[in-house]
């Protein structure tokens, strides 16, 4: 069998609702937004998308859209040792971002400028790109970096 | 926590660490027939519980249900307890921790702990998956990190914050593999590292380079762990357990707060010194968990033993070679010895009975130690794990 998505992923593809109960994560995604569950009664932002409360265990959770900017806190970039399915994407770089206007640092790879041009600060856009099997994820793309195709 | 009764190593041994040309079974033989002959006084028929340590087998051994597996090697029935312990690079001390609570609450009176990892596959992509693996795998892992870019970022934020150099950190990988080249298990036994050298190697996740990262090892390591008043059975300087201490507080890299402030390893540190009754400062030497020699570096800080964010400075006083304040890995630590996951907590353990019975070669012999701290982390840092032992006489 080729194997066409790489590994570190779900074997099979889990972000459909007949496999996973925050799917609605991924739909968003598709449409362009960024999402995550926030808990009703304690107000706590969840990441990554919950289905209970680790802070009061209670259930009753919302949908709430996460701002696309933020700045990069630290960065770094795979030279050496990619998983399976990824060996022809190094070097992967990858950074923590902090959103502007939520609290939450996020992880992702970073596309549209290698780690040599980065600087801690610099602003980054989220962005949704395709996975092979029909699959969808998200990544951060610097700011002012020149368009490419979603195979980046 | 120190409760129960007293628990006491007595004994271990460590297989040949590195790129070897032997299965993960294999491994635990070797493991095995060190230890009988490293501890004369242990019969099979007397040990009732079996521990092992093993991070991933199921991936790099394609092997579950280790434990009774391992029993099987070792010619071990065990009547009381069996069972293997997961907790990524810290496995094999959760699995020396099993043992001790064991024998504490008096369910164990003679426990054998192994420690094996066998990481070098023919395709280092699918190690490196297994990496992948032990992050939040659906939503870290799957950017394509593993833990050398992790660690590459704490190091940025560490030399943003408090101007850490890259000589600073060449300084950790030249201490420990200097370590190394006095400990034959070691995977770096007879390779020479100046500082030039270091600086010189290739980028592996800038700003870290290959002689800044631990290495995917083969190997396997096993301790005796039992009843106090067993002890003087099996040799005439126990290491006592006295301290423990563990934290775990996030997993996803978006919870972890500040890079460079290792909240949990504070809090583990607290827990095991203050057990023990003792200050970090009393310590004869630790071996700490320097996967990265920026670990090793905050390490120093969140164990007390100087001010934050100066742990490079610290290095460079020479406070951890012998002769300085606490020695910090005599054994060579991760960088000289390599890193088989479920095999290094497990080991560390050994050079604790081999330093405190003065049987390592004086290049790496801490003079005359009673008390000494085995540490290790897991994961994304966010799990810090440690023990405390002195010296029985």
């Amino acid at each position: 069998m080729k194997r066409t998505t790489p590994t570190a992923f779900d074997f099979f593809p889990q972000e459909e609702s007949q496999q996973t109960r925050v799917s609605r994560f991924f739909e968003e995604l598709r449409a362009g937004r960024l999402s995550t569950t926030r808990c009703r009664k304690d107000g706590a932002l969840l990441w990554p998308p919950r289905v209970a409360c680790p802070r009061c265990h209670g259930e009753d959770l919302e949908w709430v859209e996460l701002p696309l900017t933020g700045r990069l806190y630290a960065f770094s970039a795979v030279l050496v040792g990619a998983p399976l399915g990824m060996e022809q994407d190094l070097p992967i770089t990858v950074g923590l971002a902090d959103l502007e206007g939520a609290p939450l640092r996020l992880f992702g790879r970073i596309v549209g400028a290698g780690w040599e041009r980065l600087s801690v600060g610099q602003r980054v856009r989220v962005e949704p790109f395709a996975v092979p099997d029909e699959r969808v994820f998200y990544r951060f793309r610097v700011d002012g970096g020149l368009a490419e195709n979603s195979s980046a | 926590m120190s409760t129960g009764r007293p628990v006491a190593l007595v004994g271990g041994a460590s297989t040949v660490w590195g790129v070897r040309a032997a299965t993960w079974s294999e491994l635990v033989q070797e493991a095995g027939a060190r230890l009988f002959a490293a501890v004369p006084g242990l019969a099979a028929a007397d040990v009732d519980s079996l521990f092992v340590g093993a991070a991933e087998p199921e991936r790099f051994a394609f092997q579950s249900h280790v434990a009774p597996l391992a029993a099987e090697l070792l010619g071990l029935a065990p009547h009381r307890i069996v069972q293997r312990t997961e907790l990524a690079c810290a496995s094999g001390q959760s699995a020396i921790r099993s043992a001790y609570a064991a024998i504490a609450a008096g369910l164990s009176e003679v426990a054998v702990v192994l420690g094996v990892e066998k990481m070098n596959l023919p395709s280092m992509a699918e190690a490196n998956t297994s990496m992948a693996c032990v992050m939040d795998r659906p939503w870290d892992g799957a950017h394509g990190a593993t833990a050398p870019p992790f660690f590459a970022m704490v190091a940025q934020r560490h030399m943003l914050e408090y101007g850490t150099t890259p000589e600073q950190l060449a300084g950790v990988s030249v201490k420990n593999h200097r370590f190394a080249n006095s400990n034959p298990d070691a995977q770096f036994y007879e390779k020479k590292f100046s500082r030039e050298k270091l600086l010189g190697l290739p980028l592996v996740a800038p700003p870290l380079r290959l002689g800044d990262c631990s290495s995917m090892t083969d190997g396997a390591a096993a301790v005796v762990l039992v009843a106090g008043e067993k002890a003087r059975q099996y040799t005439d300087t126990p290491a006592w357990v006295r301290g423990s201490g563990q934290h775990a507080s996030w997993h996803n890299l978006a919870n972890s707060g500040s890079l460079t402030d290792w909240v949990g390893m504070r809090s583990a540190a607290r827990e095991a010194l203050g057990s023990a009754g003792i200050t970090a400062q009393q310590l004869d030497f630790a071996e700490l968990h320097d996967c990265f020699t920026i670990s090793e570096l905050i390490e120093y800080e969140m164990l007390g033993l100087c001010p934050r964010g100066q742990g490079g400075r610290y290095l460079e006083e020479g406070q951890t070679e012998i002769g300085g304040d606490v020695v910090v890995n005599p054994r060579g630590g991760l960088l000289g010895c390599g890193h088989p996951l479920g095999a290094t907590g497990v080991a560390q353990a050994v050079e604790v009975y081999r330093q405190f019975t003065h049987s390592v070669p004086p290049a790496r012999q801490v003079p005359d130690p009673e008390w000494a701290l085995v540490h290790n982390l897991s994961g994304s840092a966010n799990v810090h794990s440690m023990m405390v032992y002195q010296r029985g006489s």
